[in-house]
């Protein structure tokens, strides 16, 4: 048995991943405990991998092996604060996890400064753009491009769109004033705009991994499976009837809504 | 059924099929659309390019088996473009899956470009924290990574690893990711030592980049499949992610066709109400 497996392993890996990624696909047909099934075999792969990568990459080399190894006794407090985080699960000693809590608390306040000084402030400085246009030109020596016509167009977009958005956003007093209430309008636009954009965005993001998976199916599980010429059309094949099967499903009088779970 | 109510209420299980089709028929047609290099992908490519050989770069990767779809194809570009310059380079991640799908695509790689583990490139492995993990890497590489991901000493790989000390050595930093871990390295790294940084995200992650990218505060983005497959076209490998592009293009036509038809049918319906006298 063990060297079936062995020999055979490729071609086993080739055939779980086909089966996992139509049983998970098997879902858009309707709820069913063949997907169930395998969404659950996910998670605990997925989580079993996470916790055996924790411990090998992080907690062997940097706390165990420093501790034990190398005669670093005092590591062993670090476990020690460290669970102080299960006291959160009592009643009576949930006090004990507010130090830690409030020591994370402290270093990531202290971080944020950072963390708007390197991600925030380069964006605000950069929204200050040029709008009248100019050859090149050094100033205080730094050189600086000439700007076109184009681009000054492009830059005063970008200015009135930016103070449009900013005003939507301006809640200090009643919108009353009409040039206050239709630029705010304005930037309600372009941000539904820019929510457009994101949603297009996310339906290519998934088709991409839709013919990942298709390509899986044809070209690496078809190819070797059935045979390099070959394989890719029986795999298609196999699909369309596939597909003639969900279609006279869905189509078929008695059949349950296709929300209704299992 | 009426046809405008039919074209609103069409079965999603139909449309699935139909996308399906859509998605499947374009790798058995010899078609091939036409694809132009986006500037941001065009200044990604520049980005590497402009490296001289031995150059140390990090290749930071934060993506797990369920965005392979689009990270897979952008790492595997990454890593090619990497070794024809012959660049070296480490892999760090703060993604579990990360080290090892990186370290497959390496080894399968390395194979065609004689490119060797721990020569010219290392695997510093999965790490947890990004944020104060950062904080001490930039200031001691050695000292903070310790190990590579079979628990060696860096000490081991004194080539890999030559001149190699705080986060101002690394000549290039990319950021391979699906989630926002490109931003702590933005935060804690590139932004504070000025280390040059290009990121590859996914298509969903495109416009919240391009903020970045129009700041400067990065230097180049390679958006999604789309950018790989531009990345793909300027290094001449046109390996599959060329034929998804194809795949891509018919399933948007498809979705768009649905989008105009049902509000095409609804508006059409509500002027028939109208007319008959019922509910707008």
């Amino acid at each position: 048995m063990t060297n079936w497996l062995i020999t055979n392993a490729d071609k086993l890996t080739l055939w779980v991943g086909a089966i996992c990624t139509i049983a998970l696909y098997s879902a858009l047909y309707k709820e069913n405990r063949f997907y169930r099934l395998f969404e659950h075999i996910f998670l605990g792969l997925a989580t079993g991998f996470l916790v055996a990568q924790t411990w090998t990459d992080v907690l062997l080399p940097k706390w165990w092996k420093p501790m034990w190894d190398e005669g670093r006794w005092y590591f062993v407090f670090i476990a020690i604060f460290g669970a102080f985080y299960y006291f959160i699960f009592s009643q009576k000693h949930s006090w004990i996890s507010r130090i830690i809590i409030g020591f994370y608390l402290g270093v990531a306040s202290g971080q944020a400064f950072q963390v708007y000084a390197n991600d925030f402030w380069p964006q605000i400085q950069a929204s200050f753009k040029p709008i009248i246009p100019h050859g090149a030109v050094t100033i205080a020596g730094k050189a600086v491009k000439a700007l076109s016509p184009a681009d000054a167009v492009n830059n005063i977009i970008f200015m009135v769109i930016v103070s449009c958005v900013m005003m939507y956003f301006f809640f200090s007093f009643e919108q009353k004033n009409p040039i206050v209430k239709s630029s705010a309008k304005l930037g309600r636009w372009m941000m539904m705009f820019t929510f457009g954009a994101i949603f297009g965005a996310t339906i290519m993001a998934r088709l991409a991994l839709l013919i990942d998976r298709i390509d899986y199916l044809l070209n690496e599980f078809g190819a070797q499976v059935f045979g390099e010429a070959s394989g890719p059309k029986i795999v298609f094949m196999m699909l369309l009837v596939l597909m003639g099967i969900v279609l006279y499903l869905a189509f078929k009088k008695d059949n349950t809504s296709p929300d209704e779970g299992t | 059924m009426n046809i405008l109510r039919f074209l609103q209420t069409v079965d999603r299980r139909v449309i699935y099929v139909l996308l399906m089709l859509s998605v499947t028929a374009p790798f058995f047609l010899s078609i091939r659309l036409p694809m132009r290099v986006s500037p941001a992908t065009e200044a990604f490519y520049s980005a590497i390019e402009e490296r001289q050989p031995g150059d140390f770069v990090l290749l930071a990767v934060d993506w797990e088996a369920g965005t392979r779809g689009e990270n897979g194809p952008q790492t595997e570009a990454v890593i090619t473009h990497l070794m024809r310059k012959k660049c070296r380079f480490a892999i760090l991640s703060f993604a579990p899956q990360s080290p090892k799908l990186t370290q497959d695509i390496v080894e399968r790689l390395g194979k065609e470009y004689h490119s060797v583990e721990g020569v010219d490139w290392i695997n510093w492995g999965y790490k947890v924290d990004a944020k104060n993990y950062l904080k001490g890497f930039v200031r001691d590489i050695v000292g903070v990574v310790k190990t590579n991901n079979k628990t060696e000493p860096l000490t081991k790989f004194p080539v890999v690893m030559k001149g190699i000390k705080t986060a101002s050595d690394i000549k290039l930093l990319v950021n391979i990711t699906p989630s926002s871990v490109y931003q702590t390295y933005l935060q804690f790294v590139a932004g504070p030592l000025k280390v040059p940084m290009v990121v590859a995200p996914t298509s969903v992650m495109v416009p919240e980049v391009f903020n970045y990218l129009d700041s400067k505060q990065i230097s180049g983005m390679m958006p999604g499949l789309p950018g790989a497959g531009e990345y793909e076209g300027k290094l001449g490998t046109n390996t599959k992610v060329t034929r998804f592009a194809n795949s891509a293009s018919f399933a948007h036509i498809l979705i768009i066709f649905f989008i105009i038809m049902g509000n095409v049918a609804m508006l059409l319906e509500r002027r028939q109400n109208a007319r008959l006298g019922g509910r707008a």
